[in-house]
């Protein structure tokens, strides 16, 4: 019999309940495979072992499929009393006083919490390199990146730490990391899932999504989260979306369009032919391809997108003081002082950099030029999606141009480096939901695609996951470097 | 226009930033670089175009105004050095 | 050479905190009289991750504040983020309407110098949060020398309404009374108590001058001012200082002025003027209202001071300076409306509640008419007895007295201080004038042979009968009596 942590989350649920085995021995299996691959992956920044197994002492007495599953945490959603770092040093040590609303539904659901995962600090970034503890590596390969920002919750799902583990997705976050990884990864539509208790980057692009190593955990994930939260003024008012698996959903007479403007940019080649390979998988189920054309998105969303990314993130960085909470110093002479050495020493250089642009763009000389110019260049893009979708139900287009690079490789030109978002962070600008799958490997590196749905059409976005995942087979667990 | 050293630290100091001459640097270099990309806007007409707001979101949600304490005010004040009689003690605020 | 002449432009910004039972934006108790950081949770102390929710009161006591200004209500408003490091600012940022408010575009009277009514227009009223506040160090308890600061968050995110002015005030005096009125009518509205003792109400003015020969001065914002007396003080001392300079030739600086008012000058800011940008707040969608909840409150809105002092004079015959009297303070207001409506003589009612209710809740240090013990019901009934000429005023006013120290209804007040109601009449009353006339033999005569021309004898007698009732008899009855015993 194949080894527990290899139980995808209905599984291991259905065997928890058949009592085939105990959360005991699913949480052992998981643990002891967390422990062989951690000291190459590198995920997690808060092992959470002693409150997993007083957990694991209420376990079976809810009813929940989430009941005795093991998961982990981006290091952005706070854990009541669990120290939450955001992967900055400016944090320290702070537990926060209480659970953010995903963490709240999912513990009080069942789930066991083995961990708190890496990420780049405060989210900014795309690599998971980008964290005041160290750089996490890719279960597939350990010489490359798992991806950013949600790296930590990508290569434990993806190595089998967990079934599925939840990550934050402001320009690609969730995205990025699930095709690297190779599994899916779901940035659902903004206002779906509660923000309460999540440490905000970019507030109005933000929101919290599954990973998980099939699109039906997905759905599971999803059906759990996707509710009204009165904490979260964002949070949709309407009743439940439905997201119940069917295993037999087709795709007959659906639109799937491809985007005019991408065609002529270069993709590596083991992605463009999932492009292709995927696009014949589609026709071949009975969905329509077509082309729309975004000549907004494709030229401006990446200004647009990282100058409200960094005016936002600017504003929700400035509470880091050290007056009330996480790194401090004691001896200051005065209160400038005081916050200039916190926050000079609290935060990492790119965190820096966003926070010094982000206050550039709003001063009062600058504002109307860059930060209003860029709150009105996103109702372009907003209104182009939403006539794209007049006329398509979804858009399939990559992840990003290249497969996951080396560590270290990167950009010397931190703006090329944001080009390569222009794939993922659309999506965030205009609120959608994107579905981040895998296709199939290419040698051992994993190859995943985005499907893109109108914003509220999560359900019908995983649907076509299902059909995705039927065709092109689920993802193995990584070897995680073990071997 | 591109920004100076000097216009830099002066932004970074506002944001309570003091950097050293390499992180200096390379925000000079960053801020530029970003300035560039930005001044794209600029092709597009946007007089008439309204600043974003989601559709669905488009009203503020409203709280009933009924006293609910937080339980753990204790744990908040728990996670601050700089605590004592309960309150937030700080250094010298005025420059002299 | 004629001489010039300075006009002041006076532009005054006020923060009023609006009566709720929340915080603007969490579930935190308002009330202050707790132990400090208390009254807190993770959205009022900006901790990571946490996110703002407004107060439907909040929204709606705006709404009043502004309507009682004359404002109208704007179908949609925005909250932005206003940017400013300071160790009382949990967020580093203060969540405010500033660019985008509930409520703009109304006005005050007040009198100009020449006695003339004139407006002050409102730009606006917008909803914002307040900071914690600080407890300095330094001897004086003031910012100044304080080596250390101590921060309370107990008041961090508690509501205000600002109030910002156009710059049509030109003096101290109609600033005070643009002020003043404004804060009658905010209380009458309902959206805030407006206790100046508590911080309640706080004020900035943008002071600069006009010179008769074409001079303008540039604006100077004059803050911290806490009490109409230091607005009055400080916007005098301002026009001074200003005026001083422009006279001598000298230019006026545009910056930020503190007002120290043990000192009662306004200083420089040695602090750097904060370097304030604003964003959307992304928490918070736009704020719609409704015609039907700008109707509703709108049908709340009780009638305002000044409208209601017309009233008295028209409806009720009150003098003019009673009728603004009575309307100063709401409640006071109310309780003789009360008066009014259980059927009490308006004029009598409001000499009653300006000299006697007012005179035991002083006595009492009772600061609201709640808390004073006899109901407005209750007063009706006691003036009604001294109309029906049951109690005299002298025994009235004693039996108020006993009521109000001993809580207790009119008929046990008024057995307590021994008075007979309705005092001494009839056959008991001519029982003792008979006593009074045997006992003073003397008088008899002298009226009976008709040397009483003056009729001081019998005036005097009168006296000796009231003195034996303990005047616990109508006089008019007194002198009937007599006259009928003395002629038999
Ligand atoms: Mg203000
Ligand atoms: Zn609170």
């Amino acid at each position: 019999m194949a080894e527990l942590y290899e139980l995808d989350l209905s599984s291991a649920s259905e065997g928890l309940k058949a009592g085939k085995f105990s959360p005991e021995e699913l949480f052992d299996s998981c643990w002891k495979r967390a422990q062989s691959c951690e000291k190459n992956i590198r995920a997690f920044i808060t092992e959470t072992e002693d409150f997993a197994r007083e957990q694991l002492k209420n376990s079976g007495k809810s009813s929940s499929i989430f009941d005795g599953i093991p998961t982990v945490l981006k290091d952005n959603l706070c854990t009541q009393g669990i120290r939450t770092t955001a992967a900055s040093k400016i944090l320290g040590n702070w537990r926060p006083p209480y659970d953010a609303t995903v963490w709240k539904l999912l513990r009080e659901s069942g789930a066991i919490l083995m961990g708190k995962v890496n990420m780049d600090e405060f989210a900014m970034g795309n690599t998971c390199g980008n964290s005041a503890f160290g750089a996490t590596r890719n279960p597939h390969d350990i010489s490359r990146v798992p991806g950013g920002s949600s790296g930590g919750s990508a290569a434990a799902v993806a190595a089998g730490y967990v079934p599925f583990s939840l990550g934050s997705d402001t320009g690609g976050s969730i995205r990025q990391p699930a095709s690297y990884c190779g599994i899916y990864g779901l940035k659902p539509t903004y206002g779906m899932v509660s923000r309460y208790g999540l440490i905000s980057y970019g507030s109005s692009l933000d929101q919290i999504g599954p990973f998980a190593r099939t699109v039906r955990d997905l759905q599971l994930v999803m059906q759990l989260l996707a509710q009204h939260d009165p904490m979260d003024s964002s949070s949709f008012r309407e009743k439940n979306p439905d997201f119940t698996h069917n295993p037999n959903v087709n795709l007959k007479g659906k639109r799937v369009a491809l985007v005019k403007e991408f065609q002529s940019f270069t993709l590596d080649a083991p992605i463009s032919d999932a492009m292709k390979h995927v696009e014949k998988i589609l026709e071949d189920e009975g969905a329509i391809i077509t082309e729309v054309s975004l000549p907004i998105i494709s030229k401006y969303a990446v200004a647009c997108y990282y100058a409200l990314a960094m005016s936002e993130a600017h504003t929700n960085l400035e509470r880091y003081d050290g007056v009330r909470y996480g790194y401090t110093v004691q001896d200051a002479k005065g209160i400038k002082e005081m916050f200039e050495r916190v926050r000079s020493y609290g935060f990492g250089s790119e965190v820096k950099s966003r926070i010094i642009a982000g206050t550039c763009l709003t001063e009062p000389s600058r504002c109307e030029e860059y930060y209003v110019a860029a709150t009105k260049v996103r109702t372009l893009i907003a209104q182009e999606f939403a006539r794209a979708f007049e006329n398509t139900d979804f858009i399939l287009q990559p992840v990003t141009p290249s497969l996951a690079p080396k560590i270290g490789e990167v950009d010397e030109d931190e703006m090329k480096g944001y080009e390569t978002d222009l794939y993922t962070l659309p999506v965030n600008l205009a609120g959608l939901p994107g579905l981040s799958f895998f296709t199939g490997y290419a040698g051992k590196l994993p190859v995943g695609l985005q499907l893109i749905g109108a914003r509220w059409s999560d359900p019908e976005l995983l649907n076509a996951g299902v059909v995705l995942e039927r065709r092109l087979g689920s993802p193995k667990i990584a070897d995680g470097g073990v071997e | 226009m591109k920004l100076s050293s000097e216009e830099v630290n002066e932004i970074a100091l506002e944001s309570r930033l003091v950097l050293s001459d390499q992180e200096l640097e390379n925000a000079v270099r960053y801020i530029n670089n970003f300035l560039d990309m930005l001044d794209r806007f600029k092709e597009l007409d946007l007089k008439d175009v309204e600043p974003f707001s989601f559709a669905e979101a488009l009203e503020c949600p409203l709280r009933e105004d009924a006293v609910k304490p937080f339980a753990n005010t204790r744990a908040i004040l728990d996670e601050s050095a700089h605590v004592e009689n309960s309150l937030f003690k700080v250094p010298r605020i005025m420059e002299e | 050479m004629s001489e010039l002449i300075f006009t002041p432009v006076i532009g005054i910004e006020i923060h009023i905190r609006l009566k709720t039972d929340t915080k603007i934006f969490c579930s935190c108790s308002t009330n202050t009289d707790v132990e400090p950081n208390t009254h807190v949770c993770p959205v009022c102390m900006g901790l990571p991750g946490s996110l703002p929710r407004l107060n439907h009161q909040v929204v709606e006591k705006g709404m009043l504040a502004g309507l009682a200004l004359n404002c109208t209500v704007q179908p949609k408003s925005l909250f932005f983020r206003k940017s400013y490091f300071y160790p009382d600012l949990p967020k580093g940022h203060q969540i405010s309407q500033c660019d985008l408010p509930i409520v703009a575009q109304g006005f005050i009277e007040v009198h100009d110098a020449n006695g003339n009514l004139k407006k002050i227009r409102v730009n606006h009223l917008h909803l914002e949060e307040d900071v914690g506040s600080l407890h300095h160090s330094a001897s004086d308890g003031r910012l100044e020398g304080a080596a250390i600061s101590f921060v309370d968050y107990n008041r961090s995110g508690m509501p205000l309404a600002e109030i910002v002015s156009e710059p049509d005030v030109s003096s101290a005096k109609e600033a005070v009374e643009y002020v003043t009125t404004l804060r009658r009518r905010v209380i009458y509205s309902g959206a805030s108590d407006v206790e100046l003792e508590k911080g309640m109400m706080r004020f900035d003015a943008n002071v600069s001058m006009k010179c008769s020969d074409g001079r303008w001065g540039r604006k100077v914002e004059v803050k911290n001012m806490n009490s109409f007396h230091a607005l009055e003080r400080a916007i005098e001392y301002e026009i001074k200082r200003q005026k001083k300079i422009m006279l001598s030739g000298g230019e006026i600086l545009q910056e930020t002025r503190h007002w120290n008012d043990a000192k009662g000058v306004t200083t420089a800011s040695r602090v750097k003027e904060f370097y304030r940008k604003f964003i959307v707040e992304p928490d918070l969608p736009p704020l719609i209202i409704d015609q039907a909840w700008i109707d509703r409150v709108t049908s709340m809105m009780p009638e305002m001071p000044d409208v209601r002092a017309k009233r008295y004079v028209q409806d009720y015959k009150l003098p003019q300076e009673v009728a603004d009297f009575l309307t100063d303070v709401k409640d006071l207001s109310d309780y003789f409306e009360a008066c009014v409506k259980a059927g009490a003589n308006p004029v009598r009612a409001a000499h009653w509640v300006r000299t006697e209710v007012l005179r035991v809740m002083n006595e009492k240090q009772i600061r609201k008419v709640a808390d004073f013990g006899i109901s407005p019901e209750t007063l009706t009934n006691l003036i009604a007895k001294i109309d029906g000429g049951k109690l005299s005023t002298t025994q009235a006013k004693e039996v108020f007295d006993y009521m109000s120290a001993n809580n207790c209804g009119i008929d046990e007040a008024v057995k307590a201080c021994g008075i007979s109601e309705g005092g001494v009449a009839g056959n008991m009353l001519e029982e003792i004038i008979k006593s009074v006339i045997a006992a003073n033999p003397d008088v008899l005569d002298e009226i009976k042979s008709g040397r009483d021309t003056k009729g001081k004898k019998l005036k005097f007698l009168q006296g000796l009968v009231m003195k034996e009732v303990k005047g616990q008899a109508k006089p008019q009855e007194v002198s009937q009596t007599l006259e009928k015993i003395l002629n038999a």
